[in-house]
């Protein structure tokens, strides 16, 4: 059942509707149900006994990205995300989840099945895809623009310790995350090679599972708790500097979440919050050293997408805006809504297609007015959504990393 | 109840998807910023004008409850269903049809949001001042319906000031307009101005024709600290004495100025007794001049401290914040009932004294937020509604504020309106005639009484 504390955020609730023109899913579908204020009314409604778990909350509860604007805009400081989370997991527990994410998440829960899927999807991928697909899209993103598998996993790929060239100036542990090991090795190289540069030595645990935010967001909590436990084990066993992340969501679930989580299931979260205040998104990281003597110049015109869970989840908004002007020759360019979000939300571009595309389209449109050709982003998401969405083959969608490796590497080259 | 046969009919209108019947849709739409809930039969979310006739027939064919609805920000139950029925919600109708530069008049439908609405204006350099706290999230159909005022009413006047025609649904279903686009216009009895501020009781406003000002070149916040509320006061009639008309005059006393700092942390001193906030707009030698005399008069008054906002966006902050203090507030107890007593300017000290001393004395923790430039006093009434006993004392309080207000020839209610919230008062400051003659025209509009019923005129409390 939801945790004391939470039931008495829902009398904090004045329904004051500030949280509707925050809302992105409530500008697309102008009606209540879809707003935060209308979930809350709900949720409250549910908790007093007056209303029952049914099909058309569960539909209520899923039309919403998390995307967290309603709790930041909040000025009676209700954590309506937090609420709503917690909310998913007792539908869940009354609706289980529908067979397409069983099977994913099945896979993401797995340390052994999940390697073996992403082997074979690398040959199969477009037929496995296929299940997810309708008229050739899966959710708003065109079936040619879903990315091919790496070849090999990313952790594969490396030595469980990375030394740095030159004298050790510090020790990180990486946690990839799926996507990087998976889908984006790019990123996950980039990183590698700035911090080997930067003599920081890289511990890459080969046992580091999904964090897990994609099965207990979307409500089933009881099986995240492996994953969760596990990537507590990997992460506590050394002792590091910090522990980095290239993913906003990754960075999201081990920052806040697995704390709540844990609180909230009546669990120790001791470990969770000793891991929680070791983690740092790759940009927070990489501010700290000055760089300007191993950048060379990246002609680019860039622009940069906040993700959600990096800009509310976990209030990182200047430091990948500074890595980005540190580059030499890179012309940076602020888009018009950059904290708005994406329209991807995880699933819920594929559970609500017409909504995200909605959603999507004032952000594409964001993009082409800076009239940029890279837009920079440190969420896999937000980059599979808007580059599956983006109308123009000219336009890249990168990490910021990657940006900064290659302007690393033409440093290299000029010298 | 609502005849299955009828809500059939009435769907077919608007089609499925903007027809919500589902008991869970049904309680998003049984409350507003107010605290009370009443659930509504149905939902109808019209596009047209032409479908809220052919709504408004059905509905007067078979004596259906209509209650009209914009975002549903209103502090009384305006447009909440009180005695069932359809709620129509214009959120979905909700376009700016025409914004006219050469002439300085913009039209919208209903559901257009104020302050998007005002955004847009501003891009063609035009300027629509009613600007209400809810602005964010009001609607420009829910302002006209309840003539939303504002913080910048001291200056540039409210909703009421700035329409210069409506097109309207009358209950019978009949489609009429109102008003012209011109400025001037004497042509006949002032309909506009009767359906503006009729909580939704005479007719259904279907589009909106305003007049728009220049957009002023430039604009300066000014913020004074106080160690005591009465100097806060008198800074305000001096101003005012002084014949500088300031485009806001905002008061905030100490615990509004916590509530705020804690929710947007933008620096407000907390250990003040009182700040007002100030613009001052206009041209930029003007504005330069006015800013200099308004803060002398500030420092003059006792002020310890005054600062003039270095920027745009800096403005934008305070004035954020500004707008959020109701829900700011709000978190300090699980409710919080706002009152809208206004006296004549020059009782505003005595009144906010007044306001402080009724919450001592009935125990009740009350914060003080004015639009002082207008003597519009809101005071923030904590609470929480589980509480039966605390409750009475609220009520108690209330009564004391208005009975107060209008001994000194103030009113019951400046914005916010009166609906459920303040409906008993009415009799304090309406004679027994002129509520007889309110009767009246509503009966000449809506015969069968199927337009918003429950709503301030009716006797009988809900």
């Amino acid at each position: 059942m939801i945790s004391e504390q939470l039931r008495e955020e829902v009398h904090k609730c004045i329904k004051c509707g500030l949280c509707m023109n925050a809302c992105p899913v409530y500008k697309q579908l102008y009606f209540e149900g879809a707003s935060p204020r209308g979930k809350v009314q709900l949720i409250k409604k549910v908790l007093e006994g007056e209303l029952e778990l049914s099909e058309r909350f569960h539909e209520l509860l899923f039309t919403c990205l998390l995307c967290e604007n309603c709790s930041v805009n909040c000025p009676s400081g209700l954590k309506v995300d937090r609420l709503m989370k917690a909310m998913r997991a007792e539908l869940e527990q009354k609706y289980g989840l529908s067979w397409q994410k069983r099977m994913v998440f099945h896979l993401l829960h797995s340390s052994r099945l999940l390697p073996f899927a992403m082997y074979w999807g690398r040959v199969f991928g477009p037929t496995l895809m296929g299940l997810f697909a309708k008229n050739g899209r899966v959710g708003t993103i065109p079936f040619s623009k879903i990315p091919r598998v790496n070849s090999i996993p990313l952790i594969r790929q490396y030595l469980q310790t990375i030394s740095p060239s030159g004298q050790r100036q510090g020790r990180v542990l990486y946690f990839t995350g799926c996507a990087t090991n998976y889908l984006f090795e790019n990123v996950g190289k980039s990183i590698i090679s700035i911090l080997q540069r930067l003599g920081i030595e890289v511990l890459l645990p080969k046992a580091q599972m999904c964090c897990g935010l994609p099965i207990f967001l979307s409500g089933a909590r009881k099986m995240a708790l492996d994953n969760i436990r596990q990537n507590l084990r990997v992460l506590l066993a050394e002792k590091v500097d910090a522990i980095i992340v290239d993913c906003a969501t990754c960075g999201a679930a081990l920052k806040k979440e697995y704390v709540h989580i844990l609180e909230e299931l009546g669990q120790d979260a001791k470990e969770a919050s000793a891991v929680s205040k070791k983690v740092l998104d790759i940009s927070q990281y990489l501010v700290r050293f000055d760089l300007a003597e191993h950048l060379g110049a990246v002609p680019d015109r860039v622009t940069y997408h906040d993700p959600c869970h990096l800009l509310r989840s976990q209030a990182v908004k200047e430091e990948p805006r500074r890595l980005l002007n540190m580059i030499p020759g890179l012309e940076f360019v602020e888009m018009s809504g950059a904290d708005a979000c994406c329209g991807g939300g995880g699933t819920f571009q594929w559970e609500h297609p017409d909504v995200a595309s909605g959603i999507t389209n004032k952000k594409i449109s964001a993009i082409e007015e800076t009239l940029a050709n890279v837009v920079a982003s440190g969420c896999p998401g937000c980059r599979l959504q808007i580059h599956g969405n983006l109308r123009s083959e000219s336009i890249r969608v990168v990490h910021p990393v990657e940006l900064l490796a290659k302007s690393m590497d033409s440093r290299l080259l000029d010298t | 109840m609502l005849r299955p046969e009828v809500l059939e009919r009435l769907a077919s209108v608007v089609g499925p998807d903007r027809c919500k019947t589902a008991k869970e849709d049904l309680l998003t739409y049984a409350y507003d910023a107010y605290v009370r809930e009443f659930l509504p039969d149905a939902v109808l979310f019209p596009k047209s004008s032409a479908e809220v006739s052919e709504i408004m027939q059905i509905a007067a064919a078979n004596d259906v409850f209509v209650t009209p609805r914009g975002a549903g920000s209103g502090l009384g139950a305006e447009a909440l269903a009180k005695r069932g029925g359809v709620v129509l919600c214009f959120t979905m109708m909700n376009r700016v049809l025409e914004i006219n530069s050469a002439n300085r008049y913009a039209v919208v439908e209903p559901g257009v949001v104020i302050a998007e609405f005002q955004k847009e204006v501003e891009k063609h350099r035009l300027f629509y001042p009613p600007d209400p706290g809810s602005a964010a999230v009001a609607t420009m159909g829910g302002a006209v319906a309840m003539n939303a005022g504002g913080v910048r009413g001291v200056k540039y006047g409210v909703t009421r000031d700035y329409l210069l025609g409506l097109e309207i649904v009358l209950p019978s279903g009949k489609v009429m307009t109102t008003g012209t686009i011109t400025t001037k216009d004497v042509t006949g009895y002032d309909l506009t101005r009767l359906i503006c501020g009729s909580e939704g009781t005479l007719a259904v406003v279907t589009k909106i024709t305003v007049r728009l000002l220049p957009k002023p070149q430039t604009k300066r916040t000014l913020q004074a600290v106080y160690d005591a509320i009465d100097q806060a006061g008198t800074t305000v009639s001096r101003i005012i004495e002084s014949g500088i008309v300031p485009a806001t005059l905002e008061l905030m006393d100490k615990t509004i100025i916590k509530a705020i700092e804690d929710s947007a942390h933008l620096g407000l001193p907390l250990d003040a007794e009182a700040v007002l906030l100030m613009d001052v707009d206009g041209d930029p030698d003007t504005v330069e001049r006015q800013a200099a005399t308004v803060a002398g008069f500030c420092r003059d008054q006792g002020a310890r401290e005054v600062r003039v906002s270095a920027s745009e966006t800096e403005n934008e902050m305070l004035w954020t914040a500004r707008r959020s203090a109701f829900g700011a507030v709000a978190r300090m107890r699980p409710n919080c009932v706002i009152e809208d007593a206004t006296v004549p300017v020059s009782h505003l000290t005595e009144a906010i004294k007044k306001v402080v001393e009724i919450g001592e004395r009935n125990k009740v923790q009350i914060a003080v937020l004015a639009h002082a430039g207008d003597g519009n006093l809101h005071p923030l009434i904590l609470c929480d509604l589980r509480d039966r006993d605390e409750m009475e004392r609220v009520e108690r309080s209330m009564d004391e504020i208005v009975d107060y207000a209008l001994s000194v020839g103030g009113t019951l209610s400046g914005e916010h309106g009166i609906g459920i919230s303040k409906s008993k008062y009415l009799p304090k400051q309406l004679s027994e005639t002129s509520l007889g003659l309110m009767r009246e025209i509503k009966k000449l509009f809506d015969p069968q009484g199927i337009l918003n019923p429950g709503s301030f005129l009716e006797d009988r409390q809900l």
